[in-house]
């Protein structure tokens, strides 16, 4: 009973007030500065200034409160350095992950808000914080990286600059005219309004493949317009294409069954397959 | 869905019309088309953009009850306190307009000169006592450039050709077109070649003459010693020869300074 009554609960109790206050008054401050900031600056910095003023607030309170309760601050200090050394090879990963996070925000590579890809992983950024950065992909999953892989491995940031450059891989038939084409696809760019129009768009042909010549359809698009750019382009390309009548060729496969079996034989059906051009060998020897 | 002929009046800038209970009023400005419908608790809105070669030279309107194919995209908004006027406002760009003349013009060293453009305009459909604003719809759609030093540093422009005329007699006069004098002080000492220019429309505010036509403030840009920068600078009043006018909108952003200066590269291509 004695060792309740030497405990100075008054002490301890202003000391716990104390602490509540302060997170109590961080969180508040914290929000009242992130409204205000709101409309004013980056959704970034807002959180970043957020973070900063709750953090302040946390700890000074939590300064008073020790010394509310007695502790001796140089006490308390002196013992978090030993604790730092004794607990620090127990925690490489969390003071790696924490400095690893300093890093992030003062080298900044990317900002709350931006299109990070990450290794295999692209998503947007919707917090950085002390141990990790977390995204929400285009699929809507929640994936946590730790700040030391971001470090460490190649990051792309998809939102940096204003505008994006979409490069169209796209085959033609070798009996079309590649000079028709390229005039026809930039033309399609001349008239989407998702395209720029400077940078001009380009075409390129890359390679004589197995099956097509392999053209390079490249334009710019503002970094909002990404998808729709690339699928309204896309579908342009392939009503332009079919309205020219103008063949995007597929990889034709023949498929052999041995020497003595007889060969397969195919039909083509449906309407516009049983032209000239389009009957297989094995039906024209039949 | 074609309206009568007999009804078709010319469309007017901030002036309210009253529609009853389940009339629509249809707009052919510019290369839109747009339906305006009041319902008892609610107005609507369908426009579509055309693919037009030319330039339409009128803006007609009509009041009736017919409606447009459901295709037409349609949005809805709750009418409030029982409004029933509707007023159009023009507004400017959002973004600067990049006028690239379909020649270059020369300025010779120590010379200057004043080209008229006409940059497409944004119609609000703004309802009530308040002219609480529902939507906003560009009447010609504007194609997006890019205009700075890299891909890297630069800002996004709408797109405009002109003949860049320096008569003002030959500036053809739309009702959604705001007509703006830029004027072109080549300071160095060398020629300098207009092959685009960066009219900063969202710093200008508009006005309209007695005959309907839109007028912004004129500007002016000075290209100084070296290449590096050039001042831009918005002129308190309008032309003389715009006549008589009264302002219809404000500039969608203040200038700060009365004197601007932008990076050169930022201005010219």
């Amino acid at each position: 009973m004695k060792v309740f009554t030497d405990i100075a609960w008054g002490q301890w109790l202003s000391s716990g007030f104390l602490l509540v206050l302060g997170l109590f008054l961080g969180s508040l401050a914290g929000r009242s500065v992130s409204r205000f900031m709101a409309g004013r600056s980056s959704r970034h910095h807002t959180v970043m200034v957020r973070r900063l003023v709750f953090y302040v607030i946390v700890v000074l309170f939590s300064i008073a409160s020790l010394r509310e309760a007695g502790f001796s601050l140089d006490v308390v200090l002196g013992a978090a350095g030993i604790l730092t050394v004794a607990i620090g090879f127990a925690s490489q990963t969390s003071a790696s992950n924490m400095i690893s996070g300093l890093f992030l925000l003062v080298e900044k590579p990317f900002e709350i808000g931006d299109f990070i890809e990450v290794d295999a992983t692209l998503g947007e950024v919707i917090g950085i914080d002390m141990l990790s950065v977390k995204l929400r992909t285009a699929d809507n999953l929640f994936v946590r990286i730790p700040n030391e892989t971001l470090i460490k491995t190649r990051v792309i940031n998809r939102s940096r600059f204003p505008i994006r450059r979409l490069d169209l891989m796209l085959g033609i038939a070798y009996a079309e005219d590649v000079e028709r084409v390229e005039a026809l696809l930039l033309e399609l760019a001349e008239k989407d309004p998702s395209c720029l129009e400077e940078p001009k768009p380009f075409t390129l042909v890359t390679a004589f493949g197995p099956s097509s010549v392999d053209v390079q359809f490249s334009f710019w698009v503002p970094k909002e317009r990404v998808l729709e750019g690339r699928s309204g382009m896309m579908v342009a390309i392939k009503k332009a294409l079919d309205h020219a009548e103008i063949e995007i060729p597929f990889p034709h496969t023949s498929v052999y069954a041995g020497s003595h079996s007889e060969p397969f034989r195919v039909q083509l059906l449906g309407p516009g397959t049983n032209t000239e051009k389009d009957l297989l060998d094995a039906n024209k020897d039949s | 869905m074609e309206n009568n002929n007999e009804n078709r009046r010319d469309g007017v800038w901030g002036q309210p019309y009253a529609l009853a209970s389940g009339q629509t009023q249809f707009h052919q400005l510019g290369h839109i088309r747009l339906w305006v419908t009041l319902l008892d608790l609610e107005w609507q809105i369908r426009s579509e953009t055309l693919e037009l070669d030319t330039d339409p030279a009128s803006w007609t309107e009509t009041i009736g009850h017919t409606l447009p194919a459901a295709s037409v995209p349609l949005q809805r908004f709750v009418r409030e306190k029982q409004s029933s006027a509707v007023t159009f406002v023009p507004a400017v760009a959002n973004l600067p307009t990049v006028i690239r003349p379909y020649q270059p013009l020369t300025i010779p060293a120590g010379g200057r000169c004043t080209i008229y453009v006409g940059t497409p305009v944004w119609m609000k459909v703004c309802v009530g006592e308040r002219q609480t604003m529902l939507a906003e719809v560009p009447l010609a759609l504007p194609s997006l450039t890019w205009v700075g030093r890299n891909t890297m540093e630069g800002e996004l422009c709408y797109s405009s050709t002109s003949y860049a005329r320096m008569v003002l007699e030959a500036v053809p006069k739309r009702p959604w077109r705001a007509v703006t004098p830029v004027t072109l002080i080549n300071r160095r000492s060398e020629p300098l070649l207009l092959e685009r220019f960066s009219l900063p429309t969202p710093l200008l505010s508009l006005h309209q003459n007695e005959r309907g036509q839109l007028w912004t403030p004129g500007v002016t840009v000075e290209v100084e010693t070296d290449m590096n920068s050039a001042s831009l600078h918005v002129d308190q009043f309008l032309l003389a020869a715009a006549g008589t006018c009264r302002p219809v909108a404000d500039a969608r952003e203040k200038l700060a300074r009365g004197r601007l200066v932008r990076a050169f590269d930022r201005m010219f291509g």
